[in-house]
């Protein structure tokens, strides 16, 4: 609700304001603003004085109308319109745009109600989910726990392979209760399920769906066109159930690989979004006029991993020479033109409520580097160090580590290899390379994910039953203190023991058109956790 | 002292033939020596300024991450001046020899050479490039013979179209008459006939190679960073185009000097009185 | 004209008998590259379960031969199947994207094509001379310049700075012809920049090394001008080697501007085909490489028989 403007609350509703902000920011003259004032049986001064408060604020406050043409960073025949199967951000824009979810995820990553009024549970086990009345889909039937059950049910299929799975099978009962209502059972207590129904995958489609040539969901724009690696035309859904949102009429959505022809075409003019820019390029946005940069910090990094079960990357003091070696001050300035915040070792980011503000920070420091290497016995053994573009500036990091461990008489052997199939045939496979993280909502998700003995990311395979029991409890603990010190011992582990090394949380860098209001960060990825469509407006 | 050499070397060679032989010169010996000569090492970062313009400290400014942009370009100058020439020789060696071959026999060598070759051009390079890097991984010889087998068949069919032409000439006809040998013919009759077109092809080979290089070491093909070719240098770089950093012009200007070079060379070698020409 | 046609038929049977041999090259090729579409589609959530699952919905659990011959069946009655990542019918995606391909590549040959010969052929009238010198010496430039340079560079200056031209191609509300003119001038000279180089320059060296010739030293000796000279005594000799250019070069223009259609945002078949690859999607690699195949056979093909047309010699062989 942050876009009202609270001067005009205490003397019209929020319906009349928003009607009124929305006539404003349409271009409706003062006059008009006053009849449909004087018709709703205000008085002439009064109402004089608010239609003026409503033309001021029109500049900050939404505007209804315009269109606008985003490109991604990503696009090709991978592009689909099916939730369950997303699985790049140009996906995750497109099914923004024309789905809801049952829940959000705000600016602390917090849950908020979309579909669902409300998600109430006793136990954290089994959850109780209340419907929004009056959802239609764009095709005009009413949204009904029927098509909830459907979707939340398909994501379990190991047929559809859908990435969420893993999440989506801890779900052992999905059941409606009613028109809108739907029980959903847990195998285990998870105090986090909202939270898990307001990431990407968990949007609602209507009930028996199969075909995603095209969109058929309760979102804020209709699927004019969807044609994969080529483009996506969403128009204003008329009937949305969120008053007065969209605000533009039409988003013309595509992606361009080409990270200099992205930021060209914003500078250009023919685009008004570019997603995910290279820091590189912040320059030439700043210095042109009419351009922001937008900057949205998160929890996402590249991380170094030293595989501990391989002989020559499994000695600690291997591990810990490499650690010393990250010179983290360079690489934020050098790669990433100080868009980045230096990081400790270890995966839970400042912006997370459960990060360890008193973890000593691991500096660059060759000479201890040295210590462990001399310890170590590595030698001047050429150690294979992969990286690849896939891994975003993992090459770079790669270049700036072995400059630094030449100078202890360390030898990294670069291989770059192709980012095609590089998650598949090098990440968790070559014994030193490099991983690249998206932010995860949640700590417990990430641990789950990444650190967790039995996890099937387990990047390094780092083994601590230590650490997978506090991981345990901490999931239960409902006391928030001492959740946050079990969290904070957890970092500590990792810091110390794991074979991953993280030099920094990365900022993902959106450009756009100074005209381009709304955007506001949300943690989870960059264009507003790639949910700027039915937010942005046009001033 | 002879009155008549010097003369005679001037007609051997066009003063624009004698710049592109200067050039090339130029750049074989920074191939060579180039390391010895750059102020920097090839990965070192000197500067927190990066994509910035000359200065005393980076005579020819630094690149995306603050390096020497001048040392990048010498380090970089033996991987394109060396790979590229080693796989331009291959490719337009090889590929001639086949044509030549393929041509002055004719009949079924020629269709099944051609036919051959014109399935390996199908291929799409850049999965033959993939399938090269996941079969024999990666190294310096493998992405030489990988950018030479690329535009084999290109240097193939260019010399087997000039050498067609030839073979039904009068005067090939005559020597077959006479019972010349096939390879006689080839290097006797067909080959100086056709010597500045297949050179002209060769130049061009050259330039496509330099070009191809970047691409191939974006796939991880060949030179491993922090060494990069030329063209790499100049994709690294792109986002410094905007300002003009040297960064992105001065590896494009190497490439454009040495490709030029090496095409003024070959335009001037051509020059060269006594090449026979016919019967 | 008989031997001609019965070359033709040859041609064209062993043409078919190529396209064959390339399929199984493609085949074997993207069964060699590590990892395959199951795992390329999950990308980096590709644990073993669910790429096991993904593939068997797939059918990849079948072995590679009957993957080949079912596929080989599906073309032969026209199905070439569906894209294993979309499940998109494969006929649709080619649809979509060859009149685009088609478009670029005529658009630019068109204007590259005449602009080559012109050069390459006033080259070779005046050779040696300033003029020579001077389109020898821009043709390299031009065509040394990387690909992704010149076209960032054209897209700086006359979009970005002067904002004469769309950076890109996006949906345009009416597509006047005014319009596509001006969104394909950017690819079109980019892409032109590179072709009429090549053209240029072999169109040069082949007319010179037929003007060299004795029997048109014979024709000089008789007096006849330097215009006259190359269009009518030796062009017909050298048309061979330059048609071949062209065809070299169209084919080029069908399928190797991966980096045009990226920078530009164009939807050809260059990038649908990279898509495919890296994505291991094998129905789409194949259609994608069976119509590059095709565009270069019959290219090529045109230029032999051009060839022979014009050289009577090569009529009887």
């Amino acid at each position: 609700m942050s876009e009202q403007d609270p001067a005009l609350s205490p003397t019209l509703d929020d319906a009349d304001a928003a009607t009124l902000q929305r006539m404003a920011g349409a271009g409706a003259t003062r006059r008009a603003l006053m009849g449909w004032l004087a018709a709703g049986g205000m008085g002439l001064t009064a109402s004089g004085l608010v239609a003026t408060q409503a033309l001021a604020a029109a500049a900050e406050t939404p505007k209804t109308g315009g269109s606008i043409r985003v490109a991604g960073y990503s696009s090709g025949t991978t592009d689909t319109v099916d939730p369950a199967r997303q699985s790049l951000s140009t996906d995750y824009v497109r099914c923004n745009m024309f789905y809801n979810g049952l829940t959000a995820l705000d600016a602390n990553l917090t849950p908020q109600p979309v579909l669902a009024e409300s998600f109430e549970s006793a136990d954290a086990r089994v959850w109780t989910l209340k419907l929004r009345k009056g959802v239609e889909f764009h095709d005009g039937a009413t949204m009904t726990a029927d098509d909830v059950v459907y979707s939340l049910t398909r994501l379990q299929d190991p047929k559809i392979g859908s990435p969420a799975r893993p999440l989506a099978t801890q779900m052992t009962e999905i059941k409606a209760m009613g028109p809108q209502e739907v029980r959903i059972t847990l195998a285990t207590p998870n105090a986090d399920l909202p939270v898990a129904l307001g990431t990407f995958h968990f949007k609602i489609i209507k009930n028996g769906t199969t075909n995603f040539t095209t969109a058929n969901g309760t979102g804020a724009y209709k699927c004019k066109e969807f044609a994969p690696g080529v483009r996506s035309v969403g128009v204003r859904n008329p009937h949305y159930w969120k008053a007065g949102k969209p605000y533009l009429d039409q988003i013309e959505f595509f992606g361009i690989a080409d990270d200099a022809a992205r930021v060209n075409a914003l500078l250009a003019g023919d685009i008004q979004l570019a997603g995910g820019i290279n820091p590189r390029a912040t320059r030439q946005v700043k210095a042109a006029h009419g351009y922001d940069v937008f900057e949205t910090r998160s929890g996402g990094y590249t991380d170094l991993i030293a595989r501990l079960d391989v002989a020559q990357t499994g000695n600690a003091d291997f591990v810990m020479a490499l650690k010393y070696l990250m010179d983290r001050e360079q690489m934020k300035r050098a790669i990433f033109q100080n868009y980045a915040v230096v990081g400790n070792d270890q995966p839970i980011d400042p912006t997370n409520r459960f990060y360890n503000p008193h973890l000593a920070q691991r500096p660059f420091d060759p000479e201890r580097a040295k210590f462990h290497l001399k310890k170590s016995g590595i030698g001047a053994t050429a150690v294979p160090l992969v990286a690849s573009t896939a891994a975003s500036s993992s090459v770079d990091m790669a270049v700036l580590m072995q400059g630094a461990a030449r100078k202890i008489g360390l030898n990294l052997d670069i291989k770059q290899v192709p980012a095609g199939g590089y998650w598949s045939n090098y990440w968790l496979k070559a014994p030193l390379c490099f991983g690249n993280i998206n932010p995860r909502p949640s700590a417990d998700i990430l641990l789950t994910l990444f650190f967790k003995s039995d996890a099937p990311w387990n990047e390094s395979k780092w083994k601590d039953t230590k650490f997978d029991s506090l991981l345990l409890a901490a999931r239960s603990e409902l006391d928030l203190a001492k959740r946050k010190a079990m969290y904070w011992d957890m970092q500590g582990m990792i810091r110390d023991d794991a074979g991953i090394g993280i030099p920094l949380f990365l900022s993902n860098l959106d450009a756009h058109s100074a005209r381009l209001k709304g955007l506001r960060p949300i943690p989870t990825g960059g264009m507003m956790g790639f949910d700027f469509a039915e937010n942005v407006w046009l001033a | 002292m002879s009155i008549a050499s010097p003369a005679r070397l001037r007609r051997r060679i066009r003063p624009a033939g004698a710049i592109g032989l200067a050039i090339v010169l130029f750049w074989v010996v920074m191939a060579v020596f180039g390391p010895f000569l750059a102020p920097h090492g090839e990965g070192s970062v000197v500067s927190a300024q990066v994509l910035d313009a000359s200065s005393r400290a980076a005579l020819l400014g630094t690149d995306y991450l603050g390096r020497d942009m001048l040392s990048r370009i010498l380090f970089g100058a033996r991987y394109t001046v060396g790979v590229a020439a080693l796989a331009t020789v291959l490719a337009s060696l090889s590929g001639s020899m086949l044509a030549l071959w393929a041509a002055t026999n004719g009949g079924w060598s020629d269709a099944i050479v051609s036919r051959l070759l014109d399935a390996l051009i199908s291929l799409p390079s850049l999965l033959f490039a993939l399938v090269v890097v996941a079969a024999v991984g990666s190294s310096i010889p493998i992405l030489v013979l990988t950018a030479a087998v690329i535009y084999l068949p290109g240097a193939y069919r260019t010399v087997r179209a000039l050498a067609v032409n030839i073979v039904a000439m009068e005067f090939v006809k005559v020597a077959r008459a006479r019972g010349e040998g096939a390879f006689y013919i080839m290097r006797a009759e067909i080959l100086p006939n056709i010597v500045l077109p297949v050179l002209t092809d060769f130049g061009l080979r050259f330039i496509y190679v330099v070009l191809l290089l970047s691409g191939l070491s974006f796939l991880g093909l060949g030179i491993q960073p922090p060494f990069a070719d030329w063209g790499s240098l100049v994709r690294e770089n792109i986002e410094g185009l905007a300002y003009g950093a040297p960064a992105v012009i001065m590896p494009a200007l190497a490439i454009a000097t040495l490709t030029i070079g090496v095409n003024l060379m070959i335009d001037g070698l051509h020059g060269r009185p006594g090449d026979p020409h016919g019967h | 004209m008989a031997p001609l046609v019965r070359l033709l038929m040859a041609r064209l049977a062993v043409s078919l008998l190529t396209l064959l041999i390339v399929s199984v090259l493609v085949f074997m090729a993207t069964e060699l590259l590590p990892g395959d579409v199951a795992q390329a589609v999950l990308g980096q959530s590709a644990t073993p379960e669910a790429v096991a699952a993904l593939r068997a919905v797939m059918h990849l659990d079948q072995p590679a031969w009957l993957r080949y011959l079912t596929w080989l069946g599906g073309l032969l009655t026209l199905h070439p199947g569906h894209s294993l990542v979309n499940d998109l019918p494969v006929a649709q995606l080619i649809g979509s994207r060859l009149p685009n391909s088609l478009l670029l590549a005529g658009l630019t040959a068109l204007v590259a094509v005449p602009v080559a010969l012109v050069l390459g052929i006033t080259a070779a009238v005046w050779r040696g001379g300033a003029y020579d010198r001077i389109v020898g010496l821009l043709t390299v430039s031009a065509v040394s310049v990387p690909e992704f340079l010149v076209a960032t560079l054209a897209v700086l200056v006359f979009a970005v700075q002067r904002h004469w031209l769309p950076s890109m191609f996006y949906e345009m509300p009416d597509r006047s012809a005014m319009q596509l003119l001006r969104a394909f001038a950017l690819p079109v000279m980019t892409l032109s920049f590179v072709v009429i180089a090549q053209i240029a320059r072999m169109t040069r060296a082949a007319l010179i090394n037929v003007l060299d010739s004795s029997y048109v030293e014979m024709a000089v000796l008789k007096g006849v001008r330097p215009l006259r000279l190359v269009l009518l005594h030796a062009l017909p000799n050298a048309l061979g080697p330059i048609v071949n250019a062209v065809a070299l070069s169209v084919s080029f223009l069908l399928g190797g501007v991966i980096i045009v259609e990226t920078i530009f945002n164009y939807p050809g078949l260059a990038k649908l085909m990279v898509d495919a690859v890296t994505t291991r999607d094998m129905p789409l690699v194949q259609a994608c490489a069976m119509i590059f195949c095709t565009a270069y056979l019959l290219l090529v093909l045109l230029a032999d028989v051009f060839a022979i047309l014009s050289n009577p010699r090569l009529r009887h062989r």
